[in-house]
């Protein structure tokens, strides 16, 4: 049974990474924090007192749930704001899609771009283009190779076949390969 | 192979990014870290079942004087509510008496309207009371 210091230790340790597969993911600082927190909390609700050997495969799935319950009330968000937006008269050309631009070059990604450390400006490639990568994919490559987990405990918190593991880690080798070749960086 | 140790260099890469997340955000990470951890069982305040006596009799209890304050302390409660109801009982009784009391002298004094004679209640009660006696 973990006690509370060694879930806050464990916590620690993976609240950084937790929050830049969350970023990945949604590419919005904010949401990134808010699912980090909610896997946190749940963590420590549901499974607090389980062994401390489990939290890194529990705490896996349940920022992976997190992050996929953001996305379904994206969508049902997105939904309601298209319907109310079809029946709402559209004389306002307030909204300028130029904005919208604006803000996303202005985003962390490219931010770090601009800086004039070059290894800071390799890395913040290198993120982008994994945010970049299809869910499925960059949810298999970080697990297996950033969070070392093996092929199995990849399955398990995929809910999906080793083989599946094993396509998706390799698909999105290739593609993060050839991507970062493309901006001219050799690892 | 390849891949394993492309894989190995993305690691290095982005272990390095963690290492350059702004303050705002890792204080944001430190205060879930901290919400979350006072969600966590431990966390949960013990209760636990304090005889009253304890708490109002508190450490005074001892004492001669201070021991019978706080038995009457504990009993003066119980004592006034043992009062409240006889007395809410006693009023209900003295309501219903006089209630009957009236509806006798209406009917002796032939005073009760004759739609009440007709109303099914009211037989039911005249013969209730009929069989009482």
């Amino acid at each position: 049974m973990a006690t509370r210091d060694e879930l806050s230790e464990f916590l620690a340790s993976v609240e950084r990474r937790a929050f830049k597969q969350a970023q990945f993911a949604t590419r919005d600082v904010d949401a990134a924090l808010d699912i980090v927190q909610d896997a946190m909390i749940k963590l420590s609700e549901s499974y607090g007192d389980r062994p401390v050997a489990e939290f890194p495969l529990l705490f896996t799935r349940i920022l992976q749930n997190v992050i996929h319950d953001h996305f379904r009330r994206q969508k049902v968000r997105s939904t309601w704001v298209t319907l109310f937006s079809a029946l709402t008269p559209k004389d306002d050309d307030s909204a300028d899609p130029l904005e919208t631009l604006e803000a996303l070059a202005g985003s962390d990604g490219a931010e770090s771009a601009a800086d004039k450390v070059e290894r800071a400006q390799v890395i913040a490639i290198i993120e982008e283009e994994v945010a970049r990568l299809p869910a499925r994919q960059r949810e298999a490559f970080l697990m297996r190779y950033w969070q070392e987990m093996d092929v199995a405990e990849t399955a398990a918190a995929m809910g999906c076949s080793e083989g599946s593991v094993k396509t998706h880690c390799s698909r999105a080798t290739a593609t993060l390969a050839k991507a970062l070749s493309a901006r001219g960086i050799r690892l | 192979m390849k891949q394993d140790e492309f894989g190995y260099r993305i690691r290095q890469a982005l272990n390095e990014g963690l290492e350059r997340l702004d303050y705002r955000t890792s204080f944001r990470l430190q205060q879930a870290r901290q919400a979350a951890l006072a969600r966590h069982s431990s966390a949960q305040p013990e209760v636990g079942w304090v005889p009253a006596a304890q708490t109002a009799g508190g450490p005074r209890a001892s004492a001669g004087l201070g021991s019978w304050l706080g038995r009457l302390g504990l009993a003066a409660p119980v004592l006034a509510l043992a009062i409240g109801f006889f007395g809410i009982y006693q009023y209900q009784e003295s309501r219903r008496i006089s209630e009957l009391a009236d509806m006798d002298f209406a009917v002796l004094l032939d005073e009760v309207p004759l739609s009440t004679y007709a109303d099914k209640g009211f037989g039911a009660m005249l013969s209730q009371d009929a069989s009482e006696f």
